[in-house]
């Protein structure tokens, strides 16, 4: 008998690290537990850092949930990493042939279900706590916060994987993260902030772009360094 | 000092700390006080050329970054890491020269003006840099992490750029490159291209001599491990 | 340097870079000098290829404790694009073929440590690195891990054990290396050694590599 040989489909890679991290999530609740409690107690002290007869929350509720995202999947990416680490769990996938931007990608897919979650709850919490006028386009606001969101996860990924083999760990991420989350922030933030003032879609049109453009450039630079980052 | 690179490196720095003894005379004794801006305007021979500096610093670092990934030639890695040293002193000049300007001539120390908060994040991404290389427990991983911060660092660059130009601009306009030439005067324009050459070549040269230790200091760690 | 079928035991003191010998073999870590080379050829250990020809099992089990016995094989097998292995055999060989459906959370350290062989031999590698394979390991699992092993000894295999166990690295060894400080102390055929007297002549091996001056004397 010979031995076999095959090459790891890369697709299927992507497919079953996703589903992997998904189940295991879905065993352990280990991380979405502390995600909505996060975000449910965020909106909880938001409300009472807002003097309501200064400012209306719907004009500052599109800052709010950004970075209500940007610090909730911090809390989320962050661990990623850590848990792949029990029982080196994750050396043992590095031990296998699978290309690693296809488990990268499939990491990030993961990760990006289970942000995006929190930030879908994000948003019902905050539209109920701050009585939030989500006016006509609330799937242009989802989608927007969509790709932030991948973009997001793109980068934190990459970098919690970075930061989960230094001695720092989790403490290091938002130092090397924050820096390069500013054009997500400045065009996520504008163009949901336009739509919760009720502006036309065709307002927000060249943010969207960016921010599509921010999520592919990341997901690309992350695909094509994570075996630099993961290997020893 | 041995090798012909030290005597490039010794040359260049003393040639940069005279350019700038040039440029610092020019600046206090020749040039014309702008009207408009009055005295504090000088601020602008030493800023301007700073930032050039700690901005083509991160290019050298993302770019010796990439070859070192690429071929895992660890003078590309000294490389980097003396252009990120280097850069992130000039980052520190641009950081203090900037406020104290903008103290007198907008009246506030910090205002969110697209540049200065680019120079801004420029620096933490090199304070990320420099504190990834020291937190790993193998060197050679803390090389590559390092590499892969600049990489990421330089391909977000000119996103953060045109997003924060995008979100607001209070910066007097570009005053040098503009598509209808320059609107300095002569004298200003000239001390502010010796301010350039000044700094550049201060910058070359300190690079090349941090490099020098760092090899020396490599050859040692060579030598004592076997 | 490494004897096609057979069981060659690397044997040595703490730091002797018996570990190192396999992460650089694994190609976990990659060499600061030197190259290493296969059938003649020069190999890259961080090469698909060599990963696809390779099953590694140390003291960590490489598992993912909330995925069940049979979701951590079938994992593996995406992972190695080997999807038409047969799972319930590959478990029934460890004795787990009722625990298939078990999270391996519940497991014990040997039940893990043999689902861990399971995960190693599942593709059937043509090089098998074992690194301290029977640190905690209970009577039955190291019995049946011994079986095991002896079973790879079939002639097209290479297999390298690095333990702190004498006695049963030897029992198992067709070769033998002893490690000092990252050289090669001894290199010799296991046959040619007495097992009674293994120990005393171990130690008079690593006492010499370790004070080369006094033994001149």
């Amino acid at each position: 008998m010979k031995s076999r040989h095959a090459e790891p489909a890369w697709m299927r890679v992507v497919v079953a690290v996703a589903v992997k991290d998904l189940r295991i999530e879905f065993r352990t609740r280990a991380r979405s537990f502390t995600m909505a409690g996060f975000v449910v107690l965020v909106g909880v002290l938001f409300n009472y850092s807002i003097d309501q007869t200064l400012v209306r929350p719907q004009e500052i509720a599109s800052g709010l949930t950004w970075i209500t995202l940007i610090l909730s999947g911090l809390i989320g990416v962050g661990r990623t990493f850590t848990i792949e680490a029990r029982d080196g769990a994750f050396e043992g996938l590095l031990l296998t042939p699978a290309p690693r931007d296809a488990i990268y990608l499939g990491k990030v897919i993961a990760n990006f279900l289970l942000v995006y979650a929190i930030v879908l709850l994000t948003v019902g919490v905050f539209g109920i706590f701050f009585h939030l006028d989500y006016g006509n386009h609330p799937l242009a606001l989802l989608l927007c916060l969509a790709a932030g969101t991948l973009g997001f996860v793109a980068l934190a990924t990459l970098f919690g994987a970075l930061t989960a083999s230094t001695s720092l760990g989790e403490s290091l991420l938002p130092i090397l993260l924050f820096p390069l989350l500013v054009p997500m922030v400045v065009y996520g933030a504008s163009a949901s902030g336009r739509l919760l003032a009720g502006r036309p879609i065709t307002e927000v049109m060249g943010q969207m772009r960016m921010l599509t453009a921010f999520a592919v450039l990341a997901l690309g630079a992350g695909a094509a360094l994570f075996g630099q980052i993961v290997e020893d | 000092m041995k090798g012909r690179t030290g005597w490039i490196g010794v040359a260049l720095a003393l040639a940069g700390v005279a350019m700038s003894l040039v440029t610092l005379w020019l600046v206090f004794f020749r040039v014309g006080t702008d009207f408009r801006q009055g005295i504090v305007q000088r601020i602008f021979y030493l800023h301007v050329p700073a930032a050039w500096v700690a901005f083509m610093a991160f290019g050298i670092v993302a770019l010796a970054s990439a070859v070192y990934l690429w071929l895992g030639d660890e003078r590309a890695d000294m490389a980097a890491l003396s252009a990120a040293e280097g850069g992130m002193v000039f980052t520190a000049i641009v950081l203090t020269s900037g406020p104290l300007w903008g103290k007198i001539a907008w009246g506030t120390y910090w205002t969110w003006e697209p540049r200065l908060t680019l120079t801004l994040l420029l620096g933490f991404i090199y304070v990320g840099y420099m504190m990834v290389r020291r937190a790993t427990e193998s060197p050679e991983r803390g090389k590559r992490f390092a590499a892969v911060v600049g990489i990421i660092g330089a391909i977000n660059i000119p996103l953060i750029h045109m997003s924060v130009y995008w979100f607001r601009s209070l910066h007097p306009d570009p005053v040098v490159l503009k598509p209808d030439g320059p609107t300095l005067d002569a004298d200003m324009l000239q001390t502010l291209l010796v301010g350039l050459v000044a700094f550049t070549l201060l910058f070359t040269g300190l690079m090349i001599l941090r490099y020098r230790v760092e090899r020396a200091r490599h050859a040692l760690d060579i030598r004592e491990a076997t | 340097m490494l004897p096609a079928g057979r069981i060659t035991t690397v044997l040595g003191p703490n730091g002797a870079g018996k570990s190192t010998l396999l992460r650089l073999l694994a190609g976990s870590l990659r060499p600061t000098a030197g190259s290493m080379s296969w059938e003649g050829k020069p190999l890259d250990t961080r090469s698909a290829q060599w990963r696809a020809r390779l099953g590694v099992l140390s003291h960590q089990t490489h598992l993912y404790l909330p995925l069940t016995a049979r979701e951590n094989l079938a994992f593996h097998a995406r992972m190695r694009g080997i999807e038409t292995v047969d799972l319930n055999e590959a478990l029934d060989k460890v004795g787990l073929s009722d625990r298939a459906h078990d999270r391996v959370e519940g497991f014990s350290r040997g039940m893990r440590q043999r689902l861990a062989l399971a995960r190693t031999l599942l593709h059937d590698p043509e090089v098998v690195l074992l690194d301290e394979p029977f640190t905690g390991l209970d009577a039955r699992a190291s019995r049946l891990l011994e079986g095991v092993l002896r079973g790879l000894r079939d002639g097209r295999r290479s297999v390298v054990l690095v333990t702190h166990a004498l006695a049963e690295g030897l029992a198992l060894a067709d070769h033998l290396l002893i490690l000092v400080r990252g050289r090669i102390a001894l290199d010799t055929d296991a046959g040619a050694l007495d097992p009674a007297g293994f120990a005393e002549e171990y130690h008079r091996v690593v006492d010499e590599a370790e004070n080369p001056a006094e033994s001149h004397r």
